[in-house]
């Protein structure tokens, strides 16, 4: 293997996002990085990955090591960062590694949350962006149309993308454990921090219908109320608010237990015990652990939420063992057909093929021709073997000449194609 | 034929338990549209078992105890596949199918030591299908209710025990379950107040006054009637819902099986020797 595909990178496992976010390109600047990636000496394709999650490079040439060599040098100098800034942070994958590395990205392995579904469009777009500034070529190409159905393949084929995995998204799935709908719900939001931010926006995206929101500072409930479309409760009428709340998020400490046993106690009596479900985000937490004992109370806490993802993810690595076995069976086809595309097997094969033609038509017609001499015997050889090598000289000098630039893929798939020598795994499927 | 038709009905009603159960442990999508397609072919089965041996006493099959156990069984299902329809319930299949299964296996072991008995002609009026009809079709809404209130007590008992219960079973949500059991006991109380009802016409046409009074059956259905309408009137005048309706739920089917069963096994009453 004299040519390979290379990828470079750092993800939100390598890197802290206060580096990601230096290395980002954000929009626009893509374009001009591609032009200046596929300029660099060596590289004859190359596309760029860039999310909140992660950064990489990924590129093809003839001399994999010289690539790869340049990648960290490139990914640096267009942050106008010095080459040791990120070093610790990157990893290098090549060959068939770089092609995994894709396929696992694109099928939302690699995320964050595994199984989120935004990665794909976002690969979808920067390929786009890729192919249009022309810095994608023929493998590149394949690769990513590959990655595609792979990502779609491990979509349809595997459970990956059906569970809960974050707080939020635990908190919702428990919610609709509990509640059949959630139109004629009311949550309520205590304290105005990130976490139960989210989860009041998770519960919203269910549709409940009412949100009010507490917090000590009343100007932040009031911001943060008109952010989520909800009602702002002064603090002091929190227990008044109570008995109408079908879902409570505590996100605020205190000195204490924000919500005691008694408080919850009165609010169910006056709400006619319909089932209240209590999410504790805070720590230390805000509501009283015994509230969880009362008939029609549903109390979780951080660590619970916690463990009801841990099980999600625990259903999820079954999931996932079937979907990297998805991605080993696509690599290995992938591979294939990349291996085939390499020219000095392709010229081999070639006059192999040539060759063969050859000899079967002799023998098939010598006979014909009579009794030969030794000497017109000779020239028959010489004479067919002329016309194969003045037939081969094209094609063989095409393929000696794009050899380690960008039309190389172009040319040996062509040459394979037209000759049919084959080594395309999907012969045919494609024009 | 009939007994053929209602083992195959049996096999069906296992495979959607299987189905059922299948679904609740694991997320895929296939297991529950199983468990209706199943409870549908063996409902169908079923009610062609009971066409057939009605056909032959000419008046409908529920006269003796294993028909009358076949007959609630199919009721059960039937009502099931009603409330399925409107909304997805397959996990209530977890219990459904296993009663019904359960139902129609003591039918038929039970039909093996019955002989045909026509009805006596002092009680062959119209009067017969409506009575009988009213009051299973009661029971197998009050059995629904009993399925709902089961998974009801499932389902609460692991969101209250939070880590230690493992969370990975998808079963509906308590307030649908809750909502199920308050239809099924609304609609389950209609029917056996109408089923009372046309019985005591019914009596009271065949044989005058009172000497059906103090008939087992008849005693029975009215403390599971008067154990309905208290946790009615809880739900609606106290906000009874959750644990407490669903534990007075399964206390007012017990009653309704102790009758079915006691009564017909023991053949006491009217209910029990005259059929």
């Amino acid at each position: 293997m004299d040519r390979g595909v290379v990828l470079i990178g750092l993800n939100h496992r390598t890197a802290p996002v206060e580096v990601r976010e230096c290395v980002a390109f954000p929009n626009g600047r893509l374009e001009p990085a591609l032009v200046r990636l596929v300029e660099l000496p060596g590289v004859a394709e190359g596309a760029i990955l860039s999310t909140c999650n992660r950064v990489e490079v990924v590129a093809c040439g003839s001399d994999p090591d010289a690539v790869a060599g340049r990648l960290p040098g490139f990914l640096a100098r267009e942050h106008g960062l010095g080459d040791g800034a990120i070093a610790p942070h990157l990893y290098t994958h090549r060959g068939r590694e770089a092609v995994r590395h894709l396929f696992r990205v694109a099928a939302s392995l690699d995320s964050m949350v595994v199984g989120e579904p935004q990665i794909l469009g976002q690969l979808k777009e920067q390929y786009a962006l890729a192919a249009a500034a022309g810095a994608a070529g023929r493998v590149l190409h394949r690769c990513f149309h590959r990655a595609f159905s792979v990502a779609k393949r491990v979509r349809t084929e595997t459970g990956i993308a059906a569970k809960a995995v974050s707080v939020g998204s635990a908190a919702a799935e428990l919610a609709r454990q509990i509640f059949d709908r959630f139109e004629d719900k009311t949550a309520l939001l205590i304290g105005a921090g990130t976490m139960g931010e989210l989860t009041a926006r998770q519960l919203l995206a269910q549709g409940v219908g009412t949100l009010l929101v507490v917090n000590r500072t009343f100007e932040r409930a009031i911001d943060l109320a008109r952010d989520l479309g909800g009602m702002p409760v002064p603090f002091e009428r929190l227990a008044r608010s109570l008995p109408l709340a079908d879902l409570v998020i505590g996100a605020a400490s205190s000195d204490g237990f924000l919500l005691g046993a008694p408080a919850v106690v009165e609010a169910m009596r006056e709400r006619r015990r319909r089932p209240m479900f209590l999410i504790d985000l805070a720590v230390p937490r805000a509501f009283e652990p015994q509230v969880n004992g009362l008939d029609g109370v549903y109390l979780y806490d951080v660590d619970d939420l916690e463990a009801v993802i841990a099980d999600n993810r625990g259903a999820r690595a079954a999931e996932a063992a079937k979907a990297e076995a998805i991605i080993e069976a696509e690599v290995d086809a992938f591979w294939r057909w990349f291996e085939s595309l390499d020219v000095v097997p392709t010229i081999v094969a070639l006059r192999e093929r040539a060759e063969d033609i050859r000899q079967r038509e002799l023998a098939r017609h010598l006979g014909a021709l009579g009794g030969l001499d030794a000497r017109q015997r000779e020239a028959v050889e010489r004479l067919t073997s002329a016309i194969v090598n003045k037939l081969l000289h094209g094609p063989v000098s095409a393929l000696k000449r794009h050899q380690a630039d960008a039309g190389e893929a172009f040319y040996v798939e062509a040459a394979r194609r037209l000759f049919r020598l084959g080594g395309d795994p999907d012969d045919g499927e494609e024009g | 034929m009939e007994q053929l038709l209602l083992v195959g009905a049996a096999f069906l009603y296992l495979a959607a338990t299987l189905a059922a159960w299948t679904g609740i442990a694991v997320r895929v999508d296939a297991p529950p549209r199983l468990v209706s397609r199943f409870v549908w072919i063996g409902a169908g089965a079923h009610l062609v078992s009971i066409v057939l041996r009605s056909a032959v006493l000419g008046d409908i099959a529920v006269a003796t105890f294993a028909d009358a156990l076949s007959f609630l069984a199919f009721l059960l299902v039937a009502v099931f596949l009603v409330v399925e329809r409107r909304r997805s319930l397959a996990a209530l299949g977890a219990v459904v199918s296993p009663l019904a299964l359960g139902l129609t296996v003591a039918a038929i072991l039970r039909y093996a030591r019955e002989a045909v008995r026509p009805l006596p002609p002092v009680l062959d009026s119209a009067w017969f299908p409506v009575h009988v009809t009213l009051a299973f079709l009661g029971d197998a809404i009050f059995a629904l209710a009993f399925s709902a209130s089961l998974l009801y007590l499932f389902q609460e008992r692991r969101l209250k025990a939070r880590r230690r219960a493992g969370l990975l079973l998808h079963l509906p949500s308590l307030e649908t379950l809750d909502r199920l059991n308050h239809a099924c006991v609304v609609w389950g109380l209609v029917l056996l107040t109408l089923g009372i009802a046309t019985g005591i016409v019914w009596a009271h046409e065949a044989w005058g006054r009172a000497y059906w009074a103090s008939d087992p059956k008849l005693v029975f259905s009215l403390i599971t009637w008067a154990i309905y309408v208290v946790l009615l009137q809880g739900r609606m005048v106290a906000g009874w819902r959750g644990r407490r309706a669903a534990t007075l739920t399964i206390a007012g089917f017990a009653v309704i099986l102790v009758s079915l069963v006691g009564v017909n096994v023991l053949a006491i009453g009217l209910h029990g020797k005259a059929f």
